[in-house]
């Protein structure tokens, strides 16, 4: 497949969030096309269709036209939140079957130690359904007990006789020798036939009992709903005529075809904010912004990622609603710090942000849906960061009055504040929340904020954007083309991707290269088909730590080849912990192969109609952090690459705005980024 | 000031704590530190009030709003220079809670004038004393739990005081392990005054004690509105510690724990008078130990959001008798006073404000570590080559149950109240430890039984692959078990056995007692269950099916929820069926 679309070709990214499904439409002449649709929370599958139809119109293109639909959704991680995912049960080794509620026995959310009446999360497999079976490994993965194949039948016989839809096979030591697990499932299989079965070995072969049984019953457990989802969205799209390629966004920021992430739903958890992280990459690519700090503003929440030396930060475990999830993902902070959080003050006079959230429904205040508590959108309304009647090109009228009412109810009244200076306070706040959250993100890493460049993108992200590079003295923010919309876009620029693991448990020093290669090559073997005869890019990594250390660190295989294993370990050791131990063994956990595909498209998108000589359209009175100001209002569809201006500005667009202040520069480059310069 | 600075100074100050924390991690050496998040930090105006905290570990925050004061005034503040950082970890000479937590404390001066305090704490993984990992209860006096730190500058000008440094670090065991600590901790501190400083010059001195003036008595405020809803009244509970069961001559007689609790108004009042003396072996609280015990349960029983800071402890007040168990003095030992005492204070207080706030307390719980310390050498060749280790010694804590609360059942095997410190994987203590685990699970019927049940225990049962090794425990309630609250039934007590190859079974103690144990033996480690809520004749039938359906409770608990025989066999039958 090329990376451009070929005359009167396009190519679609939907992105199904929990209020609005998103599509962007890349058209034949690099134009981008946009249309925001609400979800359809009782079936997804309609509101994904309904926009695909929208965007058609909109950009005026046949459905047989469209060679490429990139997809991503929230459904996976709605169903682990709310315990929707279908009915599990887990056969693992006799004596632990409780692991799975055990966890490491503490409080690894540490939401409030000092919550007496705190929620422990429902364990993700009712212990009825955990069944236990005779056999054991030791340590080095040699049998100790050999499996009880009666046993089995017996389980087998138990789970008949219910609804259990899906089966996780998990095992003592079973990353170091798989035998057990494939004759168990095997079995499994045959004797429940229809029925979801998957092996820890197969979903993360890797040592920690715990984290490993949560991530396979978690694949397990979105097994069969996934699977249904993906066949019905295939179909139904077909019915409207599309003749193109589907494909999948998984939590590290690639695409996989439907039948992969079929088998692999654990990799679809975090599919959302991947796409934003993998439209950024994207941008980056061209503008040779190599470190960004990403910040994602919606409605309930502010998303942290970033990307150094032009490639994604990630992680190989998170916590999903304090589940374990261990898959490569895109490393994101997210804190309860949205447009649509909720401002209150405490018994105190403290004021405090979220965590709860008036969501779209009934949104801020200013919706007038009902809203009535103020939210930092009604606060930014009320000081002209956001235009009552330009919001959504107009076609979404902001209600100021109600937004003033809620503001002066909860917040100015009992503080004895003018409305807008309480507006300012919550303003304040959020913002001062937010930094936080990007300097943790920085300084957790190990990385100087001053020298990323900010990214930002979501609804209400612009709208924060300068103050926050200004607090943390960054130099640059970035606002990309359709920032309302990003995460849609990453659908359609992203590449394939498929990543795989295996455990490998040994010493550096007693590991020969050349055994160390054939491991590789055998976990390279499959990914070579993967991608339809398009020869993938393949990237080696590898996990190391110290002997007696707990955790393992992710590292680049090194060009040196082996030899420069442990030099690089102990860069990033070094980086991480801040220290090295040159006398201690290091041992190699797992190896892990990335294989990709380039064929996201690639381009620079085209204006529909800048303007030959751009100018305000208006003047707003603003109520900035030192008063109030008027200042001159551009549109940002009319300016065109190459145009720079300067603060004190505003620049808004569809669904998001800018403020400059004074001294600041904005110049719109050739891949249609606002870039400022502070 | 105008609110919008006092948020910004606000949360900056939250932010400090969390930044310091964070730079700790990244370089401390001990893996407690940096994987198991056992360390604190904080931020203390010049007054040495707490200010801000992160969200770490309670018994170390608690206690520093004495030791940090403790340390300041031992140095005199007009001794005290830019650049200096104060180390101690003594229970008697720094207010120290138990002698592994090492804190430094740094002033924040600018331009010539304290600002603010800063301080880290670390949970060291040895400070040397009488055994490996400086963690056993059987110590005859303070001295025997490892070095006596008080406290003395570490740092001056920015740099280590050289003689201080060698002499603290030839004391332990593991010195490199532990000059990465201190480096650790000092980055920590750094951090702190650095971004203290950068806060003053944006927005001056004055602003930032008045942003923490109003943040104490901000906290201040909420909490004795939240106090003042507690009716007012006296309440009153006591309860029994066990001794440390140590050889012939020990004392053997359990130790009287007692309060007296008077709510008036917006302020509380916590007297202790009538708990026991001190006593021998490390079960001894020093004040600052009794003070977070107290100061814990407080928050916990009235608004948890309330910003954590000094300013919500102004409105209690705590006396305890000199010399008794809840205010050791010298030269008692302390080090499992902080993780096994201080849960059963918390569990008495409970229990007396039961009345008080019914619905903010909870049925008695595991609060302790219960931490299960094998040591000896490794016979594995295959696995001494990788780890490098011949003697291997482990300490590990083990989950309990959390009590029920007024409308849901207690939570199964979790660390609760002043500790989290978490469990090694499984496999990865058969990669390192000569131990083979048979079986981690949960424990039917050791939750009590209530309206809402008390959350169950966990059992470890290892098989030991040592030639031979030593086995202690740091645990509670192998005497008294966890008591229900409001009729609910108590939870399972404390078990600890060894089955050796000849068939007998010894029965290992809570506390105190080294077991030798050899090649084949089986250890079985069972923490305390906790106490159900509620009278269990009124638990809902629905709930109690459930409960067997998922064997959180057997057949043999259907009498305590006042089932007959056949009612209990009828529903026995329905469980079976679905």
């Amino acid at each position: 497949m090329d990376n451009r679309n070929r005359q009167g070709e396009a190519r679609i990214g939907i992105d199904v969030g929990g209020t609005f499904t998103d599509v962007v439409l890349i058209d034949g002449a690099d134009r981008v096309h946009t249309v925001k649709v609400p979800t359809t929370p009782a079936d997804r599958v309609q509101g994904a269709v309904a926009g695909f139809q929208a965007v058609l119109r909109v950009a005026d293109v046949k459905a047989e036209k469209v060679t490429f639909i990139g997809h991503g959704s929230t459904m996976a991680t709605n169903m682990v939140v709310e315990g929707t995912g279908a009915r599990t049960a887990l056969v693992t080794t006799k004596g632990f079957r409780d692991v799975l509620e055990l966890r490491r026995i503490s409080r690894h959310d540490r939401a409030d130690l000092y919550d007496l009446l705190f929620d422990n999360p429902r364990p993700l497999v009712r212990r009825r359904d955990r069944f236990e079976v005779t056999e054991r490994l030791n340590w080095r993965g040699e049998v100790e007990t050999p499996l009880e194949i009666t046993e089995l039948a017996q389980i087998a016989d138990a789970i008949a006789r219910t609804d259990i839809a899906a089966v996780a096979v998990c095992f003592l030591h079973a990353f170091l020798n798989p035998a057990h697990e494939r004759q168990a499932a095997e079995f499994l299989a045959e004797r429940l036939p229809g029925r979801f079965v998957t092996t820890s070995t197969e979903v993360n072969p890797e040592i920690g009992e715990y984290e490993r049984t949560s991530t396979t019953v978690m694949n397990a457990m979105l097994g069969p709903v996934c699977a249904r989802y993906i066949e019905r969205l295939g179909g139904a799209l077909q019915e409207k005529g599309f003749r193109g390629e589907l494909a999948f966004m998984q939590s590290n920021g690639g695409l996989a075809a439907p039948a992969q992430v079929a088998a692999r739903p654990v990799m679809l958890l975090e599919s959302g904010p991947a796409g934003g992280v993998s439209a950024a990459l994207r941008l980056g690519e061209g503008s040779g912004i190599g470190d960004v700090i990403l910040g994602d503003m919606g409605g309930t929440t502010f998303d942290v990622s970033l990307i150094r030396e032009g490639r994604p930060e990630l992680r190989t475990s998170s916590l999903l609603h304090s589940y374990t999830v261990r898959a490569p993902t895109i490393d994101i902070d997210s804190i309860g710090a949205g447009g649509g959080s909720i401002a209150w003050i405490d018994a105190g006079g403290g004021v405090r942000i979220g965590p709860r959230s008036a969501g779209a429904d009934p949104g801020p205040a200013c919706y007038g849906r009902g809203g009535t508590r103020p939210t930092v959108t009604d606060c930014n309304l009320v000081l002209g960061y956001i235009d009552p009647d330009t919001f959504l090109e107009g076609s979404f009228r902001l209600d100021l009055e109600a937004a003033r009412r809620a503001i002066a109810t909860d917040i100015a009244e009992p503080l004895r504040l003018t409305v807008e200076e309480a507006a300012r306070t919550v303003r304040a706040v959020a913002n001062a929340l937010m930094a936080q959250a990007m300097r943790l993100m920085t300084v957790e890493r190990g990385y100087d904020p001053r020298e990323f460049a900010y990214l930002c993108y979501g609804g209400a992200g612009p709208v924060h954007a300068i103050d926050l590079a200004r607090e943390l003295e960054m130099r640059h923010v970035v606002v990309p083309p359709v920032p309302g919309l990003f995460s849609a876009l990453g659908m359609v620029v992203a590449d394939r991707q498929t990543d795989r693991q295996a455990a490998v448990e040994r010493e550096l020093d007693s590991l020969p290269a050349a055994e160390l290669d054939a491991m590789y090559a055998a976990l390279e073997r499959p990914l070579h088909e993967e991608f339809g005869g398009i020869p993938p890019k393949l990237r080696r990594r590898l996990d190391c730590r110290y002997a007696g250390q707990p955790d393992a660190i992710s590292i680049d295989f090194p060009a040196e080849g082996h030899a420069g294993i442990r030099a690089a370990f102990e860069v990033a050791h070094q980086r991480h912990w801040n220290f090295t131990k040159p006398d201690q063994t290091v041992l190699v956990n797992n190896i892990r192969a990335e294989a990709r595909a380039g064929t996201g498209w690639r381009g620079a998108l085209r204006q529909h109609h800048p303007a030959e000589a751009p100018a305000p359209w208006k003047r707003r009175r603003l109520v900035l952090q030192d008063g109030p100001q008027e200042l001159p209002v551009w549109r940002r569809r009319d300016l065109p690459p190459g145009f720079a201006l300067q603060g004190p500005a505003v620049i808004e667009e569809q669904s998001s705005c800018i403020v400059l202040g004074a001294g600041d520069t904005a110049r719109v480059d050739e891949h249609f980024n606002l870039v400022v310069e502070l | 000031m105008d609110i919008v600075t006092y948020e910004i100074l606000r949360n900056g100050l939250y932010a400090t704590a969390r930044e310091m924390k964070i730079a700790m991690m990244r370089t401390a050496g001990s893996p407690i530190v940096h994987s198991g998040g056992d360390a604190s930090a904080a931020v203390f105006d010049a007054e040495c009030q707490l200010v801000a905290q992160g969200n770490d570990i309670p018994t170390m925050l608690g206690s520093a709003v004495i030791s940090t004061k403790a340390s300041v005034d031992a140095i005199g503040r007009d001794r005290l220079r830019p650049g200096d950082v104060i180390i101690s970890n003594d229970a008697y000479l720094g207010g120290g809670n138990h002698q592994p937590d090492i804190q430094f404390t740094r002033p924040v001066f600018v331009e010539g004038e304290i600002v603010a305090f800063v301080m880290t704490r670390g949970h060291w993984t040895d400070i040397g004393g009488q055994a490996p990992g400086s963690y056993t209860c059987m110590t005859w006096d303070i001295f025997a739990e490892g070095i006596r730190i008080p406290p003395v500058l570490l740092y001056r000008d920015e740099t280590p005081v050289q003689d201080v440094l060698t002499l603290i670090v030839q004391n332990t065991r593991e010195t490199e392990v532990r000059m990465l600590d201190i480096q650790a901790q000092y980055a920590g501190c750094f951090v702190g005054d650095r971004r203290i400083a950068s806060m003053v010059r944006k927005y001056g001195k004055d602003a930032l004690k008045q942003a923490m003036a109003r943040a104490l008595d901000h906290s201040e405020r909420l909490m004795r509105e939240a106090i003042r809803a507690i009716p007012d009244g006296v309440y009153e509970a006591e309860d029994r510690l066990e001794p440390v069961a140590g050889p012939p001559g020990w004392p053997t007689a359990e130790i009287p724990l007692k309060v007296r609790i008077i709510k008036q108004g917006d302020g509380i009042h916590f007297d202790y008078a009538g708990t026991g003396s001190q006593t021998r072996g490390g079960i001894n609280c020093p004040f600052s130990v009794t003070c977070n015990s107290t100061w814990f349960t407080v928050k916990a029983i009235t608004d948890v959001s309330i910003p954590i800071n000094q300013g919500c402890y102004r409105p209690v007040s705590i006396a305890a008798p000199e010399g008794s168990i809840v205010n050791a003095r010298f030269p008692a030992s302390v080090v499992a006073g902080n993780t096994e005492t201080s849960p059963r204070i918390i569990d008495m207080l409970l229990r007396a404000l039961a009345p008080a706030v019914p619905k903010r307390v909870v049925g008695q719980s595991n609060g302790g570590a219960n931490s299960g310390v094998f040591g000896g050498m490794d016979p594995d060749e295959a696995r001494v080559a990788r780890t490098r280790r011949r003697y291997v010694g482990t300490v590990e804590p083990h989950a309990g149950g959390m009590g029920a609360r007024a409308d849901k059942d207690g939570v199964n095997g979790v660390r609760v109240y002043v500790g989290n410190a978490g469990s090694t994987a499984v496999e990865i203590t058969e990669q390192t430890t000569p131990l083979l685990v048979q079986e981690w699970s949960l424990v039917p019927d050791s939750g009590g039984a209530g309206e809402y049940r008390g959350g169950l225990t966990s059992r470890r049962v290892y098989r030991v692959g040592y030639e031979e090794a030593t086995y202690t425990v740091c645990g509670e309630r192998g005497i008294h078990p966890p008591l229900g609250q409001f009729g609910g039934l108590a939870g399972s007590m404390f078990h600890s056995e060894v089955r050796r190859g000849d068939g007998s079974v010894a029965k290992v103690p809570a506390k105190g007692s080294v077991e030798i144990v050899t090649k084949g033996d089986v250890v079985v480690l069972q923490p305390p269950g906790s106490g159900g809520y509620g009278d269990p004749h009124r638990r809902d039938r629905a709930r109690l099916l459930e409960d067997l359906r998922d064997g959180y409770v057997t057949g043999a608990a259907l009498s305590d929820y006042g089932l007959s025989p056949a009612e209990a066999e009828a529903l026995l039958a329905e469980a079976a069926h679905g």
